[in-house]
């Protein structure tokens, strides 16, 4: 005679009411899913806004006051009203002892009549191919490289502008406005930032053409990694005239605001996984007292309490394990779709994957699961458990 | 906290950015705000444009095609063999999206607009025709144009001496050597600014290349019959 374990047993109770089990595992598998989803975003989002803050190559960026960053200005007025700071003021934070390296910048802007059918704007951002390439080296080159000679009539493309302006290694630009002509030496990947859409020249050809000898619109700073960057902030904040942007108050004013969002979502996953668990207890409850006489039989054939509630509390269990399983297969399924979803509601999104779900994530959301699981079958099974054989199996005959 | 900062704004000592500006900042920063914007040959205004190059439309529809979706590296080879050149470069490819408008009139068709992007001298080149349902062109313009002759290029009598022409008038006209084969309609095309050959070759180019992909992809390839490959 075939012995029949008590999985198989638990297995097949559950398919004798397949429609209820199937709607109370669905019950658990969206439970999951929001759950992977909500975990996968919380770290997919900060993990793609430290890239992208990396990428940048510097945490602070020092501009000129009265202009909180050269490209807002660039906006709202047109392209003029530039700010400007003198460049001792580079050489001056260069010394701090915080410091690893800075970057000066002159950002520049020409009304270009020939762009489109009203003409548009040009920007121009003028850098130190000493620091420049040296801070930012996560910068890829689809093509060349960067200009090497301060003063050189060269020009590095990101790639959304060379796109646009077709430019290769070797062409040749001629900057509007000044009908001034630089050589193309690099043209870079893309990187989905606003280096996409910049003309990088060197910083003392941009002060030249454009007539602005000796001034900055920004300088990029790299804080040493043991250095205190709070007090660092406090002692730039003192320099006269400038503005500090920090990208670790950046950073962290936007995971305060995504954070919110996420307690508010995190809620609705908790009363999502608390309905999960009553519709697992329901079902549970359901199948327990239309199985009243079987359990009696059982008992009465030599079955322990223990026995049957090993076998109600394991149905429960494969329930939400089962759940669990499909749900976090249909977050991993549709992660690309949750990805574009809240991309398109949030007002800023870095530009990595904004859901990442690992092994880790998949493996704790099945424990939590899980652990409902065992949770929600407590109650369910002690019932069973306690039931009188002679109880049952005389109400079964009154009924 | 918000007396605190206020104090420390009074004090003209420091400057501590909100929240907005932080955000403002990010979007800046980290990329939400390229200057220029993703690329492909849109109408910069569409709604503005087609009411100018068809006044009599009420309408219009956007069609997205590549190469690559419509027939892949043999549809390619096709086209490069009716242009006469093969693509170019890193941004002249198979997968380049093109977007082509169908002017309505009422429920009536009445034309396309197509655009395509073209290597110059010192920049890109955006080459709109406006075609009739027979492929004539009936307008003609840069709608960008990066040039030393910018001006003389844009300039309405330059754009004009492309009116009437067809695919079947470019065929004879080699975009490598930059002849006519015999002399034709395209040869009687002047350029507006002799020192700038090259500009007005991707002029042309840029032309017959617009002509050959809306012949194939909106028009049913009615001139391939032309086409002496």
């Amino acid at each position: 005679m075939k012995k029949i374990s008590i999985f198989e047993v638990a297995y097949k109770n559950l398919l004798r009411k397949k429609t209820r089990s199937l709607l109370t595992i669905l019950g658990i598998a969206m439970a999951a899913w929001v759950l992977v989803s909500l975990f996968g975003f919380n770290k997919g989002y900060e993990t793609s806004l430290n890239k992208d803050i990396d990428n940048l190559g510097f945490q602070m960026l020092v501009v000129a006051k009265g202009c909180p960053y050269e490209a807002a200005t660039l906006m709202l007025k047109g392209g003029t009203g530039l700010k400007y700071m003198k460049e001792e003021i580079a050489s001056a934070v260069a010394a701090e002892p915080e410091v690893e390296g800075v970057t000066a910048m002159l950002m520049q802007v020409v009304f270009d009549p020939n762009k489109g059918e009203s003409g548009g704007i040009s920007a121009f951002l003028g850098v130190d191919p000493a620091s420049f390439p040296r801070l930012k080296s996560a910068l890829p080159f689809k093509s060349g490289g960067w200009f090497r000679e301060p003063e050189a009539a060269e020009a590095v493309f990101g790639y959304e502008v060379a796109e646009l302006e077709q430019r290769e290694v070797g062409d040749l630009y001629l900057i509007p406005e000044k009908e001034v002509e630089v050589k193309v030496v690099g043209i870079l990947e893309r990187t989905g930032t606003q280096d996409d859409g910049t003309i990088f020249l060197p910083i003392r050809t941009v002060q030249r053409v454009f007539a602005v000898p000796g001034e900055l619109t920004a300088i990029g700073i790299k804080v040493k990694k043991e250095a205190d960057i709070k007090a660092f902030e406090d002692k730039m904040y003192k320099l006269p005239d400038v503005q500090v942007v920090s990208l670790t108050q950046v950073k962290t004013t936007i995971m305060t605001l995504v954070s919110t969002a996420r307690v508010m979502v995190f809620s609705i996953a908790l009363i999502a996984i608390l309905i999960a668990m009553m519709g697992v207890i329901n079902t549970v409850l359901m199948s327990v007292m239309e199985r009243r006489q079987e359990i009696g039989i059982l008992k009465s054939m030599g079955a322990m309490a223990l026995d049957v509630f090993k076998l109600v509390w394991l149905e429960t269990i494969i329930l939400c394990v089962g759940g669990g399983l499909i749900g976090t297969a249909l977050a991993l399924l549709t992660a690309r779709l949750t990805d574009l979803l809240v991309r398109n509601l949030l007002p800023y999104s870095p530009s990595g994957g904004l859901v990442a779900i690992d092994v880790k994530l998949v493996l704790m959301t099945l424990g939590v699961v899980t652990a409902i699981g065992l949770a929600s079958g407590i109650y369910p099974s002690w019932k069973a458990a306690r039931m009188r054989p002679l109880d049952t199996i005389r109400s079964e005959g009154e009924s | 906290m918000r007396n605190k900062n206020r104090s420390k704004l009074d004090r003209g000592r420091t400057f501590r950015p909100g929240s907005a500006f932080l955000l403002a900042a990010a979007g800046l920063i980290l990329g939400a705000a390229a200057l220029y914007a993703a690329v492909g040959c849109d109408l910069n205004d569409p709604d503005r444009d087609v009411k100018r190059l068809f006044p009599e439309s009420t309408g219009y529809k956007t069609l997205y095609v590549s190469i690559t979706k419509r027939g892949g590296e043999e549809l390619l080879g096709k086209i490069e063999a009716r242009l006469g050149d093969t693509f170019k470069g890193l941004f002249e490819t198979a997968d380049v999206p093109y977007t082509m408008y169908e002017i309505y009139k009422g429920a009536d068709l009445v034309g396309y607009i197509h655009g395509v992007n073209q290597k110059g001298t010192y920049g890109g080149l955006q080459v709109f025709l406006a075609l009739d349902l027979r492929g004539v062109i009936r307008g003609f313009y840069f709608q960008k144009l990066t040039s030393r002759a910018a001006k003389a290029f844009r300039d309405p009598a330059f754009g004009s001496q492309f009116l009437g022409l067809s695919l079947e008038d470019f065929y004879r006209y080699d975009v490598v050597t930059g002849k006519e084969d015999p002399a034709g309609p395209v040869s009687r095309i002047k350029n507006s600014d002799p020192a700038f050959e090259q500009d007005f070759r991707a002029a042309l180019r840029a032309t017959k290349k617009n002509l050959v992909l809306v012949d194939e992809f909106l028009l049913g390839n009615p001139h391939l019959k032309f086409f002496k490959g």
